[in-house]
């Protein structure tokens, strides 16, 4: 028997969650909010954080009816994300993980999306797009790592969608994304606006009027493409975009007529939180990896197929 | 719980600011130290910093081009120690090896 607590913030999200053998023990979780029109700076972001992360820690032990010594490891996010953030959690995850002599493990952000993906909806090998405010990749497991097949080329389209809910003032909470989704619900007009995909790629800068359509046809197109050169009958969408129905429901349709499975999370676990920070450590820990305290500084850019995969075969 | 000196200046032109800070056992000085001590300064250049532990006394030694960069840097650490101060007591002591 593991146990895992996994620590998260390397966004306006703060999560803390602890992971028994594939059981969420426990998930609490708190979002930095700010008013319409703004967006979230990492100074004000870490200082939210600060300010609820031991809360939110004894919360989750509580919550699971644990105590430290009935952890066995201690995982946060290493990276990537914003610097003042990361660095507010890792303070917490490393002292903790000392006090209670536990071992420590830096989990990547993208990563820690996906172990969560794999366990939620027990896909076997599929195709992940993960899209969220601040990354967008389609990524294919090879050989001990994850390969990242294709990416935006400038920003992520979850970020692309939160600057048009700041540009027309939309409500942030309980997030940007929710809001522009329930509003695009009750739109019947559709508007014909440049498509820029390019070949595994994408780009969404410079194209901050676009609706949600267009953003998500790109999507599904790059995932397609890297099934077919995978020969996947698999999807998996992960990251806090993920939650939107409209962009699953046309991922679904796109899997119906190739005979493909789609699969996805609620917003429990396609929203940043700490329990697939555990997962993903979990999984690292039982395939013997530890990070050393003196490796254990955070990284603003982390890219996924930095890592090695070395609980998979 | 810290004891501060102000700036001087000893004649290599940086700017120089040490800070103290004594925890009740050695033990925990090395674990706020091992926790303050992986990342890197955000900024590049123009600013240094060095923790050691002696005794159960925790020593930040800076050393910047200008006081602008020192304060930014200094104040970023005082936060992160009180951090680290407020998660010891919550879930402190550190448990016998």
């Amino acid at each position: 028997m593991t146990v895992v607590l996994g620590f998260e913030g390397s966004a306006n999200k703060i999560g803390v969650g602890i992971i028994r053998d594939g059981e969420v023990l426990s998930n609490p979780r708190r979002t930095y909010i700010t008013p319409p029109g703004q967006g979230f700076l990492p100074s004000d972001t870490a200082r939210h954080h600060r300010a609820v992360i031991l809360t939110v820690l004894k919360e989750a032990l509580e919550q699971a009816g644990l105590k430290p010594a009935d952890i066995d490891c201690v995982a946060y996010t290493k990276g990537p994300g914003m610097g003042a953030p990361l660095v507010t959690v890792a303070l917490v995850a490393r002292t903790v993980a000392q006090l209670w002599g536990k071992p420590l493990l830096g989990v990547n952000h993208c990563i820690g999306h996906i172990e969560m993906g794999r366990l939620i909806t027990n896909a076997n090998n599929p195709t992940v797009l993960y899209v969220s405010g601040g990354n967008t990749q389609v990524i294919a497991y090879s050989e001990r790592r994850y390969r990242i097949f294709g990416e935006t080329i400038d920003i992520a389209v979850g970020n692309c969608l939160d600057r048009f809910a700041r540009v027309i003032k939309i409500s942030n909470d309980p997030s940007p994304g929710y809001n522009i989704e329930q509003m695009a619900k009750k739109g019947s007009q559709y508007v014909e606006l440049p498509y820029t995909v390019k070949g595994m790629d994408v780009s969404f800068s410079g194209i901050l009027s676009y609706i949600e359509e267009t953003l998500f046809s790109m999507l599904v197109e790059i995932t397609e493409r890297a099934m077919a050169h995978c020969g996947s009958q698999e999807v998996l969408i992960v990251g806090g975009v993920g939650c939107n129905l409209r962009l699953q429901e046309m991922m679904g349709v796109m899997c119906k007529e190739r005979g493909a499975k789609l699969f996805a999370t609620d917003e429990r676990f396609c929203i940043d939180n700490g329990a697939m920070i555990a997962q993903a450590g979990w999984e690292m820990f039982r395939s013997g990896q530890v990070t050393e305290l003196e490796d254990s500084w955070i990284t603003q850019r982390y890219r996924t197929d930095e890592v090695e995969v070395t609980w998979r075969d | 719980m810290a004891a501060l000196e102000s700036e001087t200046n000893n004649g290599t032109g940086k700017l120089e600011f040490s800070l103290d800070v004594p925890f009740p056992s050695s033990r925990e000085a090395i674990i706020a130290l091992q926790s303050l001590s992986p990342d890197r300064e955000p900024r590049k250049g123009g600013i240094s910093k060095q923790l050691t532990v002696s005794g159960s006394t925790l020593s930040v030694r800076w050393s910047a081009d200008e006081a602008r960069i020192l304060r930014v840097s200094v104040n970023s650490f005082l936060d992160h120690l009180s951090l680290v101060l407020e998660t010891m007591e919550m879930f402190g002591p550190p448990v016998s090896q």
